[in-house]
């Protein structure tokens, strides 16, 4: 009897052990850091003296890390920047990225393999490099669109303060559209070769097709294509970082995590910083659910 | 009896970790090693080895005629990426897990923002006073604190006016004295096609530099605490100018000095000067075509008031709070700096800007020099700029996010908000961030 029971014993403590290895991992990288950062949020450092020589004491400070970070107008103001940055982007790259989905998925395409690995290509350039080459697009002296505008009496403005977040959606635009084609691409292949059959028996147009049977058999890679592109906006970090350099109207809390960044590193709070950080896990949390909510109720 | 649920086991678990973690989570960095025993020297016959965290290139080849000599306390050199570029981050995380190296090039004005994290020795302690003699006094001015010195310079940057000799001609004008004569020329030279300079809106320490010459002197450290002065009538005058500057397009506000298109500008000639530090020389000669073409001139004064001229950068060697041997790493970093060979090595090899040595700029420096037309600059224009500077000021804690503070408020002059009122504005925002640190900051009037 006590045989049997340490046999099931051991049944029960495989799987624990084969998980033991990704569940450390987990823990150390990634649900540790997290109550780090909510237990650092929650904590404030005062100093006595000029530069705290006489005496620095870290206290619990509820929420006052919090009414900072939301009392700083240039963090809001970044959130807000970012929200009408989402509306639009996202928007418009999910549209491109399905409307070449479909068309290389279309029966008349052409070397669909090579358009397929050109539209992707792009996403396998890192951030920092794309934004370089973009940049020396936009620099007035250096772009050859900007003096092929005035050719044309255009006065080409990449770099002020109206246009820059548009250039900047315009580098994510094209570095993320082919990669989410892919995704969409893959759905795409998925659909059982009969549905098409029994369509084309029934007469129905290709524009029909894309619409009858592409577009809703599609539906689950596109709301995981909107809910990647909502939470990749809130953490829009490198392209504006990189920009910086060349556009004087991008300022050091141009985006959220730009914000955190600097409070943390060049103000080096990092007590506010994780405030911050948990604030923007909670608005990418919050718009996700929001949007997965959303868009369950009407498959309903 | 009540059994425990799985559910609630777990919520007492995530609280009492949460818990635990709340507790050990004092901020790293509050105690001061200043404040407990010095550390002796190495014992006779003793071998040690300092490592030294910096950006300088080639710094190695600078310690090896040091290991040379001092077989017994051999300094290792190690790259880290430049100060704001990622370096200070990996200082900062050092300090904070109670490691690091005995030394690091730690910028003038970052000195402040180290101690507030109790990151650097007090080398007096060890010693230093007796070398001040040595350096230049603005410099030992900028690493003294509290009776303390912090750190032994290691490079500055003398300010003067780079200009090209030949776009000047053209206009039949000669180098700036004032300010005013600065204006006239600009405007001469917007005519030829050409900006005397820029402003670069995203770096407001180039403003900070010619507010300081102009006889500001923004934060100073006294006994009861810190003060502020940003609307002196030098810092709001020197603003109201390049108000006006940007204003009549005598200066163009869309690239910075050494940026990407300024370097396209000034080799199309777009750019007909610039008022830089003396380590500005290096990166002219990145400009193609540049060699012959420019000249060094003494930087235009602000008439009636304020100094000479001013400082851009600038590092320190500074001993940091983990050093087991900062005795040691005290006499390397003043070898290095102030002995012929030391500075000569460090301008060869790394390239540094101006020596912090009062008696020697460098065997290098003292001859003609080819790319500025076989102009003797070194000696003619920069050494008397390190004689002519403001000797008042000081840096503080918070000088990177006053920077920042300052910059994010220029860069709305392109939708219309003057310099003056940037100015005016981020003087609260900066009595803001110290209260915020939990330190004591009050606004003077002069």
């Amino acid at each position: 009897m006590s045989s049997r029971k340490t046999a099931s014993r051991q049944l029960t403590a495989a799987p624990w052990l084969l998980l033991a290895p990704f569940l450390a991992l987990f823990v150390l990288t990634f649900v540790l850091p997290i109550l780090v950062a909510i237990g650092s949020s929650f904590t404030k450092v005062t100093r006595n003296g000029l530069f705290g020589e006489q005496g620095v004491q870290t206290d619990f400070a509820w929420f006052s890390n919090y009414a900072q970070a939301l009392a700083n107008g240039n963090f809001l103001a970044s959130i807000g920047r970012m929200l009408l940055f989402g509306v639009v982007q996202v928007t418009l790259m999910i549209a491109l990225c399905t409307l070449l989905a479909l068309l290389l998925e279309s029966a008349s395409a052409r070397w669909p393999g090579f358009f397929r690995a050109v539209y992707f290509l792009p996403y396998g350039i890192p951030g920092v490099i794309a934004t370089i080459l973009w940049s020396f697009l936009y620099v007035p002296g250096l772009s050859p669109l900007v003096d092929l505008g005035k050719v044309f009496g255009l006065q080409l403005d990449f770099l002020g303060a109206g246009s820059v977040l548009w250039s900047i959606a315009n580098i994510v635009t094209w570095t993320y559209t082919g990669y989410n084609m892919m995704i969409i691409v893959a759905q795409l292949k998925s659909i059982p070769t009969e549905v098409y059959e029994a369509a084309k028996v029934d007469g129905a147009s290709p524009w029909r097709v894309a619409r009858s049977i592409q577009l809703p058999l599609i539906r689950p890679a596109l709301v995981l294509t909107t809910v990647f592109s909502i939470i990749g906006t809130l953490q829009l970090f490198v392209e504006p970082q990189v920009l910086k350099s060349v556009a004087p109207t991008i300022d050091s809390e141009y985006t959220p995590n730009l914000s955190a960044y600097a409070t943390a590193f060049a103000y080096n709070d990092y007590n506010v910083a994780a405030a911050q950080a948990v604030l923007i896990a909670l608005v990418a949390f919050l718009l996700s659910f929001i949007f997965l909510r959303l868009t369950n109720r009407k498959s309903r | 009896m009540s059994s425990i649920t799985r559910r609630s086991a777990l919520a007492l678990g995530l609280s009492a970790g949460t818990a635990a973690l709340l507790g050990a989570c004092s901020t790293p960095g509050t105690n001061s090693v200043n404040s407990v025993a010095t550390i002796p020297a190495a014992q006779p016959g003793e071998k040690i080895t300092l490592t030294y965290w910096a950006w300088l290139k080639d710094l190695q080849k600078v310690c090896d005629v040091w290991n040379a000599q001092h077989p017994l306390i051999q300094v290792e050199a190690v790259w880290t990426p430049g100060g704001n570029s990622g370096g200070y981050q990996k200082m900062y995380s050092a300090l904070a897990a109670g490691g690091g190296p005995d030394l690091a090039q730690v910028e003038l004005r970052s000195i402040p923002e180290f101690m507030l994290v109790n990151g650097l020795v007090d080398v007096s302690r060890y010693g230093a006073k007796q070398y001040a003699e040595r350096y230049d006094p603005t410099l030992w001015n900028q690493v003294s604190y509290l009776d303390g010195v912090y750190g032994i310079p290691q490079d500055a940057g003398p300010m003067a006016l780079y200009y090209r000799q030949d776009l000047f001609q053209k206009i039949g004008a000669t180098p700036p004295t004032s300010w005013q004569d600065w204006a006239t020329i600009a405007a001469e030279l917007r005519k030829a096609g050409s900006y005397i300079d820029c402003f670069a809106l995203a770096d407001s320490s180039w403003f900070a530099a010619l507010a300081t010459q102009a006889g500001a002197s923004w934060l100073k450290a006294e006994h009861d605490g810190w003060t502020i002065n940003m609307t002196d009538r030098a810092t709001l005058e020197v603003a109201e100018f390049f108000d006006r500057a940007i204003d009549k397009d005598l200066v163009t506000t869309n690239y910075g000095q050494y940026s990407a298109p300024w370097f396209a500008a000034a080799a199309n000639g777009q750019i007909a000067s610039l008022s830089s530090a003396s380590w500005g020389d290096a990166l002219l000669q990145g400009v193609s075509g540049a060699s012959g073409k420019w000249r060094v001139a003494a930087l235009p004064r602000w008439t009636g008031k304020g100094f000479g001229s001013s400082y851009v950068g600038g590092s320190t060697a500074a001993v940091f709070a983990h050093s087991k041997h900062p005795q040691e790493a005290l006499e390397f970093a003043v070898w290095m700096t102030t002995s012929r060979e030391g500075i000569d090595a460090m301008i060869a090899n790394s390239g540094i800007g101006w020596s912090p040595s009062k008696d020697y700029i460098g065997a290098q420096r003292q001859q003609p020099s080819a790319f500025f037309g076989g102009q003797d600059y070194n000696q003619q224009i920069f050494l008397p700029a390190t004689k002519q500077q403001n000797p008042d000021w000081s840096w503080w804690p918070l000088t990177q996010q006053s920077f920042e503070i300052l910059s994010d408020g220029f860069r709305k002059k392109a939708s219309g908000t003057s310099l003056v009122s940037s100015v005016k504005l981020a003087e609260q925002n900066i009595i803001e961030a110290f209260k915020n640190k939990g330190l004591s900051i009050r606004k003077v009037t002069s």
